[in-house]
């Protein structure tokens, strides 16, 4: 479904959202203010791993600045936070909503106290006392699983194993002339965005009801678990999403703050806020990535890979959150990525440590999955002395063979049906838009004259567009002006322009004339939310689909009142007319949605009052985007330091809504990526200290280590949803650590790379490891 | 802890406030005079987003006291284009140019670029570099943000001295 030339579906329409942020007119959680509103702090574990023998309240509560302390004792019999991708096998490791027994990694809750303003409850906090009897702590997966270790909960820290098997994997290595036997491993490193987390709680006792604004993904997840811990039904808990300042994933858990909130707003009747600091954010909000891929793979003589088993290992710190199993689950079953291997196994062990839970964050699964697939590839180039972009196509599924079963499944997100594209058209685009073949001989030059260049590719295949549904509905009121409502809950993404450019498509009328809604879960009864680069295509159907919904019934309400046959009829300007002749007679969609108002009769052969229309969309299946990064990278041999010099995408997103919007979210990506390619990480210390709690320590990418990023789109429509679209999301992040790995590999070989963050540190001693440099050179 | 009376003019209307030492001049800004646009990303001088002018220089009102800007001029993001006026050309070219996403890090972006573009208004590459090195962007990538900044440069030329005269310092 497509736009006549000048439409705006698939034009780079500036955004809707940007004036009004501009002008300082966000409303972010922090800005929000409630009469009578108080302040929340938390009290947090300084332990990774203790007994709570005691928490005394009472200095606290004595404090006349003090107006509630709670504390695991006031909050008996709250269910622990849902993990809702658990299997049968999958150990209850679930998180209590506040520690009343034992704790488990630093930055835990144990007690949360109210007072006027934040300052003062932060003073009031630190008269809670805490006794803890300190246990052993355990910070390594491996370690974790050893007999002896400390153990988290009950028995062992292994909360689940899961197994997949395709073909005849000991076959294909029996027979095999070449096999390759490495480890893979990708830090702990999380979504971090700008804004941290928080929240305000109010209680209405008029209606009865509790209402939680909050910085979410995810409103009606929200509301369900607010409902099952307050024991509320539906109709008095409301859940507000005000403007967010990104997300990235971290944001689709149903925190622990977020339910204390709730019950000190009704215990209190008075509003409750709590804002989380960035000591908070590093040590409280859901890290995600650290897993290690232990592969071997069998290969023939001119590179095509014949089997892989995997051993994979996810240090999934202390808890279960929402979606646990999303990073070992996508971790193995992505691994193969683009390529054709149809004799595979992996084990993935799920590990509980005295580390911050992890959930999904943008790119989950797919970042280590693609970082081990690429790296084995570049692998076996080298062992043959073949190009690796040679190597890589001579292992891509070829697209004569889309759709393909992958033979198999996730959890949520079922089966792995690769539907549409050309996996060898996309690396040769890239390469062309990266000028590979002058970059390879410009290497050469340089190398001779003691400058380490490299250049590395990050092809990749992503789940997106994930299920379960999304709600969209549509609506023309009275004015002309067109309303949806949507479940997609934005937190940067442009959602208010792009889900308007689709609904002004379908109802050609202008774009100032769409106003998207979102964010309110007694507006939207059926809504999911934004993860999983759903949005568009998900989201963006259900819009679609109800949008045309609308334009259906509008045509045939304005077929009365102009008494021409609808099939005569046609929608442009925001006027309904004689196919043919937009200027001639008609009616405005205002007019429309005035005849069909109620109080008067129904126009004939119209069934019921509104023009409006609801569709909730369900997937059949996922859609798989994909596409290749080609990074190029010069590296200093007397200090390990990598400068990325270029960064090149080529991105099948399906259909394109807005090339504008899609270029930001995959530029966006790649600086994910370059951040977990070289400087982030959640460090822990053995002991289970986190090491690193600040922005002076945490090392985000900034302006000066993010190149230029060019992006071309490459457009195969996926058969999955009416407009063709895949998620365009998450895909930036995804092949970025992979190309850029790729790149220092390339740049330092023989020195190797085989696990990120691509330090100097390490960068220096692979140097020294291949005798380029001596171990000297660096003390300079 | 003790308190001060300290007075301050914030977009150009004076205040008198009483404050506790350790009020940080951006919860003056936010909690007292519900300038809210002037966001906390680290609330330790790192990230960016709290930068407001100060005098007329570039300022992180998460590490600044209120006390310290006592007698100080203070511009702030809302200060810029006021009650429907035109956008500066600084935020019309974050707007152009898709230099924007969640939009919680761009105030401080803004600031720094009219504070730059107010010293220089046709700085060099360089400047335009140093002066974005001090801000985090954790959803455009930068890329955008550049290409912004040289927009804002051109779009700032164009509009003329005399649209957006800085205030005397």
């Amino acid at each position: 479904m497509s736009a006549p030339a000048g439409g705006v579906f698939g034009a780079p329409l500036k955004r809707k959202e940007d004036p009004r942020l501009l002008r300082g007119d966000g409303r972010y959680i922090a800005d929000l203010k409630a009469h009578g509103m108080l302040a929340a702090a938390i009290v947090r574990s300084p332990h990774p791993h203790a007994w709570i023998r005691s928490v005394d309240a009472s200095a606290a509560r004595e404090d006349p600045r003090t107006i509630a302390v709670l504390t695991a004792e006031d909050l008996p019999d709250l269910p622990p936070l849902p993990c809702i991708d658990a299997e049968e096998t999958t150990r209850p490791f679930n998180q209590p909503v506040i520690a009343a027994d034992k704790v488990r990694y630093v930055g835990e809750p144990v007690a949360v106290v109210v007072a006027e303003d934040r300052y003062v409850a932060e003073d009031v906090a630190e008269l809670v006392v805490v006794d803890y009897e300190p246990l052993p702590a355990v910070t390594d997966a491996e370690q974790a699983m050893e007999p002896g270790a400390p153990v988290l909960h009950e028995e062992t820290n292994l909360c689940d194993t899961l197994e997949y098997r395709i073909g005849d994997p000991d076959a294909a290595f029996e027979a095999a002339p070449r096999v390759l036997a490495e480890r893979f491993a990708t830090q702990r490193y999380a979504g971090m965005p700008m804004e941290t987390r928080g929240a305000i709680a109010e209680w209405d006792p008029r209606a009865e009801k509790v209402t939680l604004t909050t910085s979410t993904q995810v409103p009606n997840a929200v509301k369900r678990d607010i409902c099952a811990s307050l024991g509320m039904p539906e109709s008095r808990v409301r859940v507000l999403v005000p403007d967010v300042g990104g997300a990235f994933g971290v944001k689709i858990q149903t925190y622990p703050e977020e339910i204390l909130l709730c019950f000190l707003a009704r215990r209190l009747g008075r509003p409750v806020k709590w804002i989380e600091d960035r000591w908070e954010h590093i040590v409280a909000t859901t890290h995600g990535r650290e897993q290690f891929h232990d592969v071997e793979v069998a290969y023939d003589d001119e590179g095509r890979v014949l089997a892989i088993r995997d051993r994979c290992v996810t240090n999934t710190g202390a808890y279960l959150q929402r979606l646990t199993l999303v990073e070992p689950f996508i971790g193995v079953a992505m691994l193969t990525g683009p390529y054709d291997v149809t004799d595979f196994e992996a084990t993935a062990h799920v590990v509980m440590t005295n580390k911050a839970p992890m959930n999904p964050f943008r790119g989950v699964g797919h970042v280590q999955a693609a970082f081990t697939m690429e790296r084995i590839m570049d692998t076996i180039a080298r062992d043959l002395g073949l190009d690796p972009a040679e190597v890589r196509l001579r292992n891509m599924i070829p697209p004569e063979e889309l759709p393909r079963p992958r033979g198999l499944a996730n959890v949520l997100a079922g089966e792995i049906i690769y539907d549409s594209g050309d996996y060898a058209e996309c690396l040769r685009r890239a390469l062309a838009l990266s000028g590979y073949d002058d970059f390879r001989a410009e290497q050469e030059e340089q190398r001779r004259r003691g400058r380490l260049l490299g250049i590395g590719i990050g092809a990749f295949v992503e789940e997106t567009g994930l299920g379960p549904y999304e709600m969209g509905s549509v609506r023309i009121e009275p004015s002309g002006q067109v309303v949806v409502h949507t479940g997609a809950c934005t937190s940067g993404q442009g959602h208010l322009t792009t889900l308007a450019q689709i609904a002004a498509d379908t109802l050609a009328v202008d774009m100032a004339d769409v106003d998207v809604r979102y964010g309110d879960t007694d507006l939207v009864r059926w809504g999911v939310g934004t993860y999983a680069s759903r949005t568009a295509a998900i989201g963006g159907t259900a819009v679609r689909n109800a949008a045309v919904g609308v334009r259906e019934k509008a045509l045939a309400i304005a077929s009365t009142m102009l008494e021409a046959d609808v099939k005569d009829l046609e929608l442009s300007g925001g006027r309904v007319s004689i196919v043919g002749s937009p200027a001639g007679p008609g009616v405005s969609l205002a007019e429309v949605a005035a005849a069909a108002a109620p109080g008067q009769p129904l126009p004939e052969g119209v069934e019921s009052y509104g023009v409006e229309a609801t569709d909730i969309f369900h997937p059949k299946t996922n859609t798989f985007a994909y596409g290749v990064h080609v990074s190029k990278v010069e590296v200093d041999p007397a200090t390990g330091i990598v400068t990325l010099l270029e960064h090149h995408v080529v991105n099948d997103s399906g259909t394109v809504i807005n090339p504008l919007v899609l270029d930001g979210q995959v530029q966006g990506g790649v600086a994910f990526g370059i951040g977990g390619a070289l400087l982030e990480e959640v460090v822990y210390d053995d002991d289970g200290q986190p090491r690193n709690p600040s922005f002076m320590e945490y090392l985000l990418p900034a302006d000066g280590n993010v190149p230029d990023i060019t992006v071309e789109h490459m457009v195969v429509p996926t058969p999955l949803n009416p407009d063709g679209i895949k998620g365009g999301g998450e895909g930036g992040a995804v092949g970025s650590p992979a190309a850029i790995a790729g790149a220092v590999a390339d740049a330092i070989h023989p020195g190797r790379v085989t696990a990120t963050p691509i330090t100097p540190a390490r960068v220096f001693a692979a140097l020294v490891e291949a005798g380029l440099v001596e171990p000297e050179a660096g003390r300079a | 802890m003790s308190r001060h009376t300290i007075t301050l003019t914030v977009n150009g209307a004076l205040h008198t406030e009483e404050v506790e030492a350790r009020l940080t001049l951006a919860d003056l800004l936010r909690e007292r005079l519900d300038l809210t646009a002037t966001h906390l990303g680290c609330e330790h001088g790192v990230c960016g987003a709290c930068t407001v002018l100060v005098d007329g220089r570039a300022a992180r009102s998460c590490t600044t006291l209120a006390v310290q800007a006592d007698g100080a001029a203070i511009r702030t993001l809302e200060g810029l284009a006021a009650d429907g006026a035109e956008l500066h050309p600084v935020q019309q070219a974050l707007w152009e140019k898709h230099g924007m996403q969640c939009g919680f890090c761009t105030p401080g972006i803004v600031m720094s670029l009219v504070e730059l573009l107010e010293r220089d208004p046709q700085p060099s590459g360089e400047a335009i570099t140093e002066t974005l090195g001090g801000h985090l962007c954790r959803c455009t990538g930068y890329v955008k943000i550049r290409e912004a900044a040289l927009e804002a440069v051109r779009l700032s030329a164009q509009a003329g001295s005399g649209t957006h005269t800085p205030e005397a310092r």
